[in-house]
């Protein structure tokens, strides 16, 4: 590619993506905002997951003897 | 990452069997050398470690192929799971003698007794497990690995 070539295709590549003008930067601090909402994502266990958690300890604690045999499967 | 997605499914499905089995292994040593019980820990260690983790990683790789049109969620489909596990399982122990049908219970690696009314109780908790670790921890892995 010439030097010409690649001055015009510079120039059709400024012509078809115009500079951006005005501010740049949002208008309000946009980090706390992710935090938000990673944290929301984390916490997000529905209460029926919750439920069958404490459903299965309760069954380990009740009958240990099940735990092995669990253990067997997995 | 969009080659070898079966592969990545596979390695996710192994990753939880992977990591319990040491501790089983650790489990079994200790009470059969610690506490000198008399479990037959290489007749137990057949069936956890040589088709559990494979199996796991063979039903991640159906999930994958399978969910686009079932639209079944991971967890619902790790839940199945036990349905082909614990006949399998059970099979396999009866065969090599680590479980004995006694007239009111299932005793098992000579020594864990378990009466017959634990059994749909103990199958019902399996799949809660089993549907718990699939919805989070393989669910997780897989999207970690980009197959989800």
């Amino acid at each position: 590619m010439s030097t010409n070539d690649e001055l015009h295709m510079k120039k059709l590549l400024q012509q078809a993506l115009p500079p951006v003008e005005g501010n740049l930067e949002p208008g309000r601090d946009l980090w706390p905002s992710v935090l938000r909402r990673l944290d929301a994502k984390t916490s997000a266990l529905p209460w029926f997951d919750w439920a069958l958690v404490a459903g299965l300890i309760a069954f380990a604690a009740f009958f240990p003897a099940s735990i092995p045999v669990f253990l067997y499967y997995l | 990452m969009n080659s070898h997605p079966y592969l990545r499914a596979y390695l996710a499905g192994v990753f939880v069997p992977t990591l319990v089995l040491p501790l089983l292994l650790v489990i079994f040593i200790v009470v059969r050398i610690v506490l000198r019980a008399p479990i037959p820990i290489e007749q137990a260690m057949i069936f956890p470690m040589a088709v559990v983790p494979s199996l796991f990683g063979l039903w991640n790789m159906l999930w994958l192929g399978s969910h686009v049109r079932t639209h079944l969620s991971i967890g619902v489909h790790g839940a199945v799971l036990p349905l082909l596990l614990m006949p399998a399982g059970t099979l396999t122990a009866s065969c090599l003698g680590i479980l004995a049908l006694g007239s009111h219970g299932v005793t098992w690696f000579q020594g864990v007794y378990v009466p017959y009314a634990l059994i749909a109780p103990c199958f019902l908790a399996a799949l809660v497990g089993y549907y718990l670790v699939w919805k989070y921890i393989v669910g997780f892995l897989n999207r970690v690995l980009g197959i989800a």
